[in-house]
């Protein structure tokens, strides 16, 4: 019954006029963001932040996570129609959507992806809205042992299942804990690592490390090859025919069952969630050999997963305070840039922020049907834009958004210099990812840390004598070993 | 792409060793437990420790998980990349002195001429739009303070 009331208060929430339109504000920039080229959705989500500042939060929360799974509808459009994804979870569309677009079914794989990713949407938010409050009440036992022990979990699974090598990905996660530690000591309020350099008191601003890491960085890799081909094709229809709903059908159900559960885990990212889905499907058809030839379902279940994966993974971020992505971690700065902290306290102190928010997905899901499928062919158009133009036109808004911030051309120089590391990193194959999670979730461990070890009196042994807090970490160790056990049992299989 | 990951391991190495000897000027403990210097200092040691295994195993291993592609970009990749990064740092010099409006403009309008574009009065009209455009929306509307130089623009 609390819930049921929770609820309501959400739509109550959600439906204001002023919300609605953040909300429609919010999904034709995702949209936009998904479609261009060389803006991902954590560089666009951190750009628009500055957009917010003089908003309430709960509008402010609700466009950015509009922007966010926007940005998962729009990355589609790009994967059919040029072969390039517009967003790193469309990689997989490219296989069976690009060939569709050039036997003229462009119409019909863009179709069934707006409609698999709305299904997908809608079951995580209805699933969101029933496990998060339970899960939320059954946090709130947590003490700083067992916070530090799921931030651990948390960056483990970041570390863990990102990139090739377990030992680079680690180097990045400390990188990033490493750049949270300047500025003002988050126990003492001392401040550290500062060098005389007023802008660094307030600490490594996140917004211009994710612009330059996520944003500047991509940018500079895509001008390498900048220019695109697009496929000119019919965009008329866009429904699918009878046989093709046939097919779709079950790949669609498959698709948000297996997005849904992936999204739960923090870490996981939005890739993962699309290829399983793509491969399950495969296992599953009667005609596995015509994958990658332009098959209806190698659209449907990714794409629908990867949107049940985005409103999946709120339940960690907003039960937890876990981010499970980069883009969640923006998410999550911006809720802090509020004056709010994502976790099961927020649940208690500010239920309209939360309920809001879970109820306006719904409705994001909806204006985004709406939005893409009679607008594809506007969204195609921009394809058509110049790279010349295109990408400075991207770069002022980075240095808008890293500006803004604080009126500090200090953030703009930030913003610069991680773009460089962004272009070296990404060629050399390190992951992002885990640098902007630390940098998020570097303070609150440290002080979690701190403060449990203040209760022992230094006995760090707190860490391994609290239940929740041993089996967190019990669970970050086989997250951090398994990898290597695996490697080392397959060069054993190989001698 | 060997090579870049040993330096970028001893870049590491070098970053762990800094971040280590400024750790010792915060207190260690103090009277209430661990002060400021006892997160740095643990962390840049397991960094150090990391990033020299890593160093060792790109080292020792005949095949790690770098990926087999080149660091450097070919030679108009890279034209292409100075072009950004020169407008960038450039634009970051005379941001504040010259104000938003007449960096952007200058920003958006040579950018894609060095990258290509002839049309240059096409290229005018755009930087113009874009630079005047959005400083419109955002200081007027939106109400985010952005920079107006020297020339009242």
């Amino acid at each position: 019954m609390e819930a049921f009331q929770y609820w309501l208060q959400g739509f109550s929430v959600a439906t204001l006029p002023a919300n609605l339109m953040f909300a429609f504000i919010g999904c034709v920039l995702g949209t936009l963001i998904g479609v261009l080229p060389g803006l991902g959705p954590a560089a666009g989500t951190a750009i628009l932040i500055p957009i917010t500042f003089n908003l309430d939060p709960i509008g402010a929360i609700i466009m950015l996570s509009a922007i966010y799974y926007g940005a998962m509808y729009g990355g589609t459009i790009t994967s059919v129609l040029v072969n390039v994804p517009g967003e790193a979870a469309s990689v997989i569309t490219c296989l069976d959507g690009f060939q569709m677009a050039k036997q003229g079914r462009a119409g019909p794989a863009l179709g069934i992806a707006a409609i698999g990713s709305f299904i997908g949407g809608t079951f995580a938010t209805f699933a969101l809205m029933v496990v998060s409050l339970p899960l939320a009440t059954f946090a709130l036992r947590f003490g700083p042992p067992e916070v530090f022990a799921l931030l651990v979990v948390g960056l483990s699974l970041v570390t863990g299942l990102s990139g090739r090598s377990l030992l680079a990905a680690l180097i990045m996660t400390f990188f990033g804990i490493m750049l949270a530690m300047i500025g003002m000591d988050p126990v003492r309020g001392a401040p550290r690592f500062t060098f005389g350099i007023a802008p660094l008191y307030d600490g490594v601003g996140f917004v211009p490390v994710v612009m330059g890491l996520f944003g500047v960085g991509e940018i500079l890799v895509s001008m390498e090859k900048p220019v695109l081909e697009i496929i000119k094709t019919k965009l008329t229809d866009l429904l699918p025919n009878r046989k093709e709903w046939k097919v779709s059908t079950g790949a669609i159900g498959r698709g948000t069952i297996i997005g849904f559960f992936l999204g739960l885990i923090p870490g996981i990212g939005a890739i993962i969630p699309t290829f399983v889905a793509y491969v399950v499907e495969k296992k599953v058809s009667k005609h596995p050999e015509k994958f990658g030839t332009g098959v209806i379902e190698g659209v449907a279940s990714p794409e629908t997963a990867n949107n049940s994966y985005a409103n999946g993974a709120m339940i960690p971020l907003l039960t937890l305070g876990i981010p499970g992505s980069p883009t969640l971690a923006v998410i999550m700065g911006a809720f802090i840039i509020h004056g709010l902290t994502p976790g099961p306290f927020l649940f208690k102190e500010r239920p309209d922020v939360v309920w809001g928010l879970i109820a306006s997905l719904y409705l994001g899901n909806i204006m985004l049907l709406i939005l893409n499928l009679p607008l594809v062919g506007f969204w195609a158009k921009l394809l058509e834009i110049r790279y010349q133009y295109l990408y400075p036109g991207i770069l002022l808004f980075c240095i808008l958004g890293a500006y803004s911030l604080n009126q500090s051309v200090f953030d703009v120089g930030v913003m610069v210099a991680f773009g460089v590391l962004g272009y070296i990193f990404r060629k050399l194959d390190w992951p992002l990812a885990p640098t902007i999670l630390a940098l998020i979730l570097g303070p609150m461990m440290e002080r979690a840390l701190r403060t449990s070890l203040e209760i022992s009196g230094g006995d760090m042994s707190i860490l391994i004598t609290r239940p929740i807090s041993a089996i967190l970490l019990i669970v970050a160790a086989i997250v951090l070993i398994s990898p290597a056990v695996r490697g080392v049992a397959k060069r054993a299989g190989k001698d | 792409m060997k090579r870049a990951w040993q330096i970028t391991c001893l870049a590491f190495v070098a970053l762990a060793v800094f971040t280590l000897v400024l750790s010792f000027e915060y207190p260690y403990m103090d009277r209430l437990g661990p002060g400021p210097g006892f997160f740095p200092f643990w962390l840049s040691l397991i960094t150090g420790a990391l990033s020299l295994a890593l160093f060792f195993h790109t080292t020792l291993a005949k095949r790690v998980g770098y990926g087999s592609g080149t660091l450097l970009p070919d030679r108009l990749g890279a034209l292409r990349i100075m072009i950004i990064l020169v407008g960038l740092v450039g634009g970051l010099v005379i941001f504040e002195t010259l104000g938003f409006r007449i960096t952007l403009l200058l920003f958006l309008f040579f950018l894609p001429l060095a990258l290509g574009v002839r049309n240059w009065w096409l290229t005018l009209i755009i930087a113009t739009a874009g630079s005047f455009g959005v400083f419109h929306v955002f200081y007027y509307w939106l109400k985010l303070p952005l920079p107006i130089g020297v020339f009242g623009i």
